[in-house]
């Protein structure tokens, strides 16, 4: 029993962070592509990681080295909870609501490893990233309360094996309309174009991540691959009905990656004001009447 | 311990602390700490007991009543202990000002008046406690003088209008039962119709609103937390205004009864419903202005107001899921918000009363105790898994998702999503960024300061990760409300729809960290740089002009500022102004001249005769 749950824990941690790199290769040759370049390898981020691993980095304190180790723990951590195709290490231990704070704990240690930099810069960035989780978040948490509301659960687990019987979130009546408003946040929820201003390498020397070289390099490249990863695993466990299992639900997981990244190519950029200004217009409203419509359903 | 001695050795020590503080001081600072440790070791042994004591028979012909029971003990303890900690931080932070015995004994005076309500077993006895400690608040808020004296008067005048409406309460529950002891109103209420349940209520919901500081009755509490000292401020945020919180808990689960409470008025206009919008309310409106807050304590003080709407949103909601969320909340709440009072109040002290966020940074080199104290403080107050904040706030977001509550929900999880930017915000202005040439030469906190911080962040992370030693508790309290109590354990709640188990969660952040950290050694060893030897894209940072925390969230605030009008405030300021002017209106008949009063009474006899020429009144 503890055995097959050390397995799972370690086959789910591997995979996820496997599936992340691969998908910051892919994004980075399907940009290129799109932008009519040859671009790098899609096994460069891997190339990258062991790269920076050798290398030696600069550090600005202790908390700048505890924020980034617990940012990366938080993100493993996520990953434990979310339905990889049917294994689910800790299934009962609290569900969505857990997953929402748990998934807190990466950007706060990346702003806390950041905010002791004393780098102008990563406070921008950190600044931004806060600002636009709360842009996003006004949608995201209604979008998850229609959810919950309507199959009367805060375990993802029971979601998914609700989807199984009845069909896809996505194309349930009641869904629909939040289903429409996750996607038009879920941009701002993996930090692509064009809510890409927390990065913003152009402007900002890419914010956060002004002041990390080296393993710290390599420990926020994971952090970020594993993002990718939640991100994604989230909507298609909540909307695209999971996956009976793992082959079925890395397909899903790779399909809608493929459409943000289209998005992702070929759009310029907001401001961090027109961001937030985007996201509680048009999502906001549409997760509000889904939550609506959910409620009166239901009741 | 009796109840009768606990109370003489707390208002007796506060008397005693005074008079010793004539003679030496030293010894006076001492037997502030002995007397709160005795009172703290006092209540710990009536651990689970439930009884009642008779204080007095014959106080103006009423009986007055002493009772525990676990709901009171809980709440008893947390006072006694967060007092402790209170009074043990102010030995080094009250000693350079002046007036220190008045402070001693102010505190001590507060603490034992908030022990004296929460063991109180009938009205009058309540309201005797309640009136001590509303005016030995007023006494300490206004301890600083210049604004504080504004600050206190404001919280003075809401106060007695606060007391004034209990008053006719309490005249009408006797009129009605012929009792004030709690237990018999219980009796004899059972009879009284709806109607006149919810006017009861609403009189008590003012009285209580204002100490709990609810939106629209909370325009004292923010110049109040910030003006007062820091060591009081702890006290006030962390137990004071949840003296409020206890007693809608005892008006609702021990005087009128839930089953009662959950069904009174129409389905949409009623009691619960309004405590449950001015609970939501009291969350959203103060979570956003707090984001606009420069000033560390005023920051944490609407950080307070909207905590303090988890908790009414827990208890008016009704469920035994709910209170054990609100009453958990009120715990925690204790726990952490004092925490950060003091940690601020360290670095006011050291930095000789700089409170502005934007004047500090990079203090966590020269106060690291202090930042880790600050980080864990909120940490639990944002709610991060293992730390206290974490569970009550899941009691009550569950209980209101699975009881189809939505709406509620929102509003409670958003409000966690601001109270991030503003942690962040506290956290990063004051330790995090450049440090201010002018802070160099900075010393650590001292460490009466450090004790009590220490104490209460371990407490913070341990009742994070062990929730089921302060459910415990509140269960036993639910099981005296005739409630069911929840299904809990050491680690967590199970209930029918999700479970919550800190110990999968604990372990697997204590593994991940431990394994991650031991990869992170593996690569290749680090370099330490100095907080200016950093990448600025060919821009250098100039050193000590750079203050990068200046509208941190400009873009976002500047965005819903406008909307964001304390609009309570206007309003009692513009009545404030109304009533000075009828005042001043009236005052210009009161010449002081002796003709002119002849001549007022000249005139309405004169009224009266043409009256009763014309009409024929009597």
């Amino acid at each position: 029993m503890v055995i097959v749950l050390v397995l799972q824990i370690l086959f789910v941690t591997l995979l996820s962070c496997l599936v992340g790199l691969f998908l910051i290769g892919l994004s980075r040759k399907m940009t290129a592509r799109i932008h009519w370049r040859y671009g790098p390898p899609l096994s460069q981020p891997f190339i990258d990681i062991v790269k920076w691993f050798s290398q030696t980095a600069v550090s600005h304190g202790k908390l700048f080295d505890a924020g980034m180790i617990f940012s990366l723990t938080g993100s493993v951590v996520v990953v434990l909870f979310l339905p990889f195709g049917g294994i689910c290490p800790l299934r009962g231990s609290g569900g969505l609501l857990v997953i929402l704070y748990l998934m807190l704990i990466a950007p706060l240690g990346i702003a806390l490893s950041a905010g002791e930099a004393a780098n102008p810069y990563a406070s921008i960035g950190v600044s931004r990233k806060l600002q636009l989780a709360f842009g996003y978040e006004l949608s995201l948490l209604m979008i998850l309360l229609s959810l919950m509301t309507y199959y009367r659960t805060v375990s993802i687990v029971d979601i998914v094996e609700a989807q199984i019987q009845s069909g896809w979130s996505l194309v349930q009546l009641p869904l629909v309309v939040s289903g429409l408003a996750y996607l038009l946040i879920m941009p701002a929820i993996m930090g692509i174009r064009p809510f890409e201003m927390i990065q913003a390498p152009q402007e900002i020397s890419s914010g956060p991540m002004a002041e990390y070289g080296g393993k710290f390099l390599a420990f926020a490249t994971l952090q970020h691959a594993l993002n990718i990863y939640i991100g994604l695993s989230l909507f298609v466990n909540l909307f695209l009905g999971g996956g009976s299992n793992a082959g079925y639900f890395l397909i899903k997981l790779l399909l809608a990656f493929m459409v943000f990244q289209v998005i992702h190519a070929v759009w310029p950029r907001f401001r961090i004001e027109q961001a937030v200004r985007c996201l509680w217009r048009w999502p906001a409203l549409l997760a509000f009447i889904g939550l609506i419509i959910v409620w009166v359903t239901t009741s | 311990m009796k109840l009768e001695i606990l109370l003489a050795v707390v208002f007796g020590g506060s008397l005693l602390t005074y008079l010793l503080g004539k003679i030496s001081k030293r010894a006076r600072d001492i037997l502030a700490i002995l007397v709160l440790l005795a009172a703290t070791a006092g209540i710990a042994s009536l651990y689970g007991r439930s009884s009642t004591a008779i204080l007095c028979t014959g106080f103006l012909d009423f009986p007055l009543v002493l009772r525990i029971h676990p709901f009171a003990w809980i709440f008893a303890l947390t006072i006694a202990v967060v007092g402790l900690c209170a009074v043990i931080f102010s030995w080094h932070y009250i000693r350079k000002k002046g007036r220190t015995d008045f402070f001693y004994f102010m505190m001590l005076l507060v603490i034992s008046s908030m022990i004296g309500i929460v063991l109180s077993g009938d009205f009058l006895s309540f309201y005797i406690f309640w009136e001590i400690m509303s005016w030995s608040t007023f006494l300490l808020i206004s301890y600083n003088r210049e604004e504080a004296i504004a600050a206190g008067m404001k919280y003075i005048v809401m106060s007695v209008a606060g007391s004034l409406v209990m008053l006719v309460g309490m005249i009408s529950l006797y009129t009605q039962t012929g009792t004030l002891v709690f237990e018999g109103i219980t009796r004899n209420l059972n009879s009284a119709s709806s109607g006149y349940l919810q006017f009861i209520l609403i009189l008590f919901f003012v009285a209580f609103g204002i100490k709990n500081a609810i939106w629209p009755l909370h325009v004292w509490l923010p110049p109040a937390h910030s003006e007062a000292p820091s060591p009081f401020s702890s006290v006030l945020s962390g137990i004071l205004i949840k003296i409020g919180t206890f007693g809608f808990i005892l008006l609702i689960y021990g005087i009128v009864q839930v089953q009662v409470f959950v069904n009174l008025g129409h389905a949409l206009f009623n009691v619960r419903n309004l405590l449950l919008l001015l609970g939501a309310v009291t969350i959203l409106l103060p979570t956003f202005i707090a984001l606009l807050q420069d000033d560390a304590k005023r920051l944490l003080a609407w950080s307070t107001v909207a905590q303090a709407g988890y908790m009414i949103l827990g208890i008016a909601y009704g469920t035994s899921e709910s209170l054990s969320g609100g009453t958990l909340h009120f715990f925690n709440h204790a726990l952490f918000k004092s925490l950060l009072f003091m940690v601020v109040g360290a670095v006011e002290f050291r930095t000789n009363g700089v409170r502005d966020l934007n004047s500090l940074g990079g203090l966590i080199k020269k106060m690291p105790v202090t930042f880790a104290a600050g980080l864990i403080g909120v940490c639990g107050l944002i709610g991060v898994p293992l730390t206290n904040g974490f569970v009550s706030k899941w009691l009550i977001y569950h209980t209101l998702i699975v009881n189809h509550s939505p709406f509620l929900a929102f509003v409670a999880l958003l409000g966690t999503w601001g109270t991030i930017l503003y942690s962040y915000k506290l956290i990063h202005h004051i330790f995090l960024g450049q440090l201010p040439r002018k802070y160099e030469q900075l010393n650590a906190a001292p460490v009466s300061m450090k004790v009590p911080m220490i104490f209460l962040s371990l407490a913070v992370v341990v009742f994070g990760v062990l929730p089921g030693l302060p459910l415990h508790v509140i269960n036993l309290s639910e099981i005296g409300f005739g409630m069911e109590p929840l299904a809990i354990n050491m680690w967590g709640v199970v209930t029918g729809s999700g479970t919550i188990q800190m110990l999968n969660i604990a372990t697997a952040l204590t593994l991940g960290g431990i394994v991650l950290w031991l990869f992170f050694r593996m690569g290749r060893k680090n370099t330490r740089a100095d907080q200016l030897d950093n990448y600025a894209a060919g821009a250098p940072v100039p050193a000590d002009r750079y203050q990068y925390s200046v509208k941190f969230y400009d873009p976002l605030t500047s965005m819903i500022a406008p909307y964001l009008k304390d609009t309570a405030d206007n309003f009692y300021s513009a009545l404030a102004r109304g009533i000075r002017n009828v005042g001043n209106g009236i005052r210009r008949i009161y010449t002081g001249d002796v003709g002119n009063y002849v001549m007022y009474i000249i005139l309405f006899l004169a009224i009266l005769i043409f009256i009763q020429l014309y009409w024929k009144v009597w």
